[in-house]
């Protein structure tokens, strides 16, 4: 991959702002008395800081790279991680296993490991929206987007019945769940594994560049031109899920990051996929390590505002900037 | 190398549109596919390329079955220019070029080459999509003319319909040096009078249930007044020029008179 001055200019200004994200995670945090201070933790802190910082950069990869491959692969500026369906699948998941247990009495569930149902929740969908996002044999772009958001609907009303079934308290499970969260506390077999996941993706994507590039003309050029289409929709649209699922599986539906991510390293980096890959990755780290940031330094009603109010308080205001500026291209 | 048609038939969603077609573009010869709206000629030409696979028949795209053939394959025999040219990125001029070297190992000499040719140096580095539809035409063409091997198959679909003369002209005079250099051209076109002064030869398709070939060879054998006016409901005649040469023209002034259903 040959980069021009001004992306490596772009990549280099991206991983500053990265690592001081980072930085300030493990550095600040607020005292006993509520005030906003820094220093550097004992070790048992430390570990749990170092965990949130894992969790919330393997979270902002995967969801930035997915989105990435989402737009490349829709051909579409608006298309972001979970435009399929998969958050959805995910918290009917986890509405299905909370549901399960207060049916069964068993308290697995409610015990925090809301991780496997989220993740099966996110694969099963994957799975129906493939089955049937596909024409003529191969994924349609349009067909995903319009399956993606039937079976979003039907995911949420499937939630809201099983929110009818069972008592209040429990629905302030989901909810909580549905805001999105950077643990500091994850199964270090989990958190390599979601990891190494992560960061495959990315070198695969990362390897994917030219053809993303390529996949910008229409069908017809791009085959023209030497691309194999249909398998690379198909690579596209497993990497993205499974990143996804990845992702929601972490820390719960987080929003933005991967519509906004996509977009940010887009203006810095310019259109081509490999150096935007990079990019994007570095942004949806600094978005969610930054955002657990401004996460620890917000008390509100005695807790930390969920991260995933702050990238949409964030996200929403800069994607309507990109917008209305006309700088949101593919 | 030569795009044979044998007895091709193709119908979208049980919709007949191409039947009965045989016709043979050869190398060093430009092959102008006329006919009028919706007879088929898209259809057709991207049967030609395997981007379509024919109900009945096949093409033979330099001697191989053009709808087995892979993508990379295609690329290493064939370029191509669709009617509209579709980039949704905002690559510049130069990053779109440089695409038809996809699969055919990088060559920045083609692709600067290619950007000189069709007068595109000075937009070199505009994004694509703040061009004109007609300069989007011409990197397209100059994808393809970056892309397409030696004496190879050039497969173009109206792709001078939104430039201005000049520019046109500047094309069909590429094509025809590409063409002289032994490279196959098949194209669609609109334009009658240029094709008569262009091409070699010519498919002339008629409308009907499904579209099918009226008549094909070299063009002063199929573009004859009579037939024209069968298959496009408007009179042509040849006329000779002070130099010698023939031009066709259509027969009468343009009037409120004129339409014909």
């Amino acid at each position: 991959m040959s980069l021009t001055r001004r992306q490596i200019l772009g990549l280099l200004g991206l991983l500053v702002i990265t690592l001081t994200a980072g930085g300030l995670r493990l550095l600040v945090y607020r005292d006993l008395e509520g005030v906003l201070t820094w220093s550097w933790p004992a070790p048992e802190i430390a570990r749990l800081r170092w965990t949130a910082v894992a969790v919330a950069a393997i979270a902002g990869i995967s969801l930035a790279v997915s989105g990435v491959l989402l737009q490349a692969l829709l051909r579409n500026p608006l298309a972001s991680p979970f435009i399929l369906g998969i958050s959805s699948g995910a918290a009917l998941g986890v509405m299905t296993a909370l549901y399960v247990a207060y049916v069964t009495k068993r308290s697995w569930v409610l015990a925090g490991s809301d991780t496997p149902p989220a993740l099966l929740g996110a694969m099963l969908t994957l799975a129906v929206v493939y089955l049937l996002g596909q024409r003529r044999g191969w994924l349609d772009p349009l067909s995903l987007v319009l399956i993606g958001v039937v079976v979003s609907a039907i995911c949420g009303a499937l939630i809201m019945f099983l929110q009818h079934l069972v008592p209040q308290g429990l629905r302030g499970d989901l909810v909580t769940w549905m805001m999105g969260h950077i643990r500091q506390s994850v199964g270090a077999p989990f958190l390599l594994t979601a990891g190494g996941l992560a960061l495959v993706g990315t070198i695969v994507a990362l390897l994917m560049g030219r053809a993303m590039d390529a996949a910008t003309l229409g069908d017809d050029e791009a085959r023209s031109i030497g691309l194999a289409i249909g398998p690379l929709r198909l690579a596209l649209f497993f990497l993205a899920g499974v990143l996804t699922s990845v992702a929601v599986a972490l820390a719960g539906p987080i929003g933005f990051v991967g519509l906004i991510a996509p977009h940010a390293a887009r203006l810095v980096l310019g259109p081509r996929h490999a150096a935007l890959v990079v990019g994007a990755a570095l942004v949806g780290v600094t978005l969610l390590v930054g955002g657990d940031v401004v996460s620890q330094s917000i008390a509100v009603s005695g807790g930390r505002m969920p991260v995933g109010v702050f990238t949409a308080l964030i996200g929403g205001p800069a994607f309507i900037w990109l917008l209305r500026s006309g700088k949101g291209q593919v | 190398m030569s795009v044979v048609v044998r007895n091709l038939g193709f119908a979208y969603a049980r919709l007949p549109v191409l039947g009965g077609i045989e016709a043979e573009a050869q190398p060093g010869r430009i092959t102008a596919v006329l006919g009028p709206n919706a007879v088929g000629k898209s259809t057709l030409l991207r049967c030609a390329i395997g981007l379509l696979r024919p109900d009945e028949g096949d093409v033979l795209l330099g001697g191989k079955l053009a709808h087995r053939l892979r993508a990379r394959e295609l690329a290493a025999l064939a370029a191509y220019v669709p009617q509209r040219s579709i980039v949704s990125a905002a690559f510049t001029v130069r990053e779109v070029v440089r695409l038809g070297r996809y699969a055919v190992g990088r060559s920045e000499r083609r692709v600067e080459e290619a950007i000189t040719t069709m007068e595109l140096t000075a937009i070199a580095e505009r994004p694509y999509p703040a061009l004109s539809v007609g300069q989007q035409q011409r990197v397209a063409l100059a994808r393809a003319l970056a892309q397409v091997p030696e004496r190879g198959i050039l497969i173009l679909d109206e792709p001078t319909s939104a430039m201005d003369m000049r520019r046109a002209r500047n094309c069909f005079s590429v094509l025809r040096r590409l063409a002289d250099e032994g490279a196959t051209v098949l194209m669609a076109m609109h334009d009658l009078p240029a094709a008569a002064a262009l091409a070699d030869d010519v498919w002339l398709l008629a409308a009907g249930a499904p579209g099918h070939l009226a008549a094909s060879g070299p063009v002063e054998q199929v573009m004859r007044g009579d037939r024209l006016e069968r298959v496009f409901g408007v009179g042509f005649e040849w006329a000779r020029r002070g130099d010698g040469s023939r031009v066709l023209l259509p027969e009468t002034r343009i009037d409120a008179s004129s339409t014909t259903m």
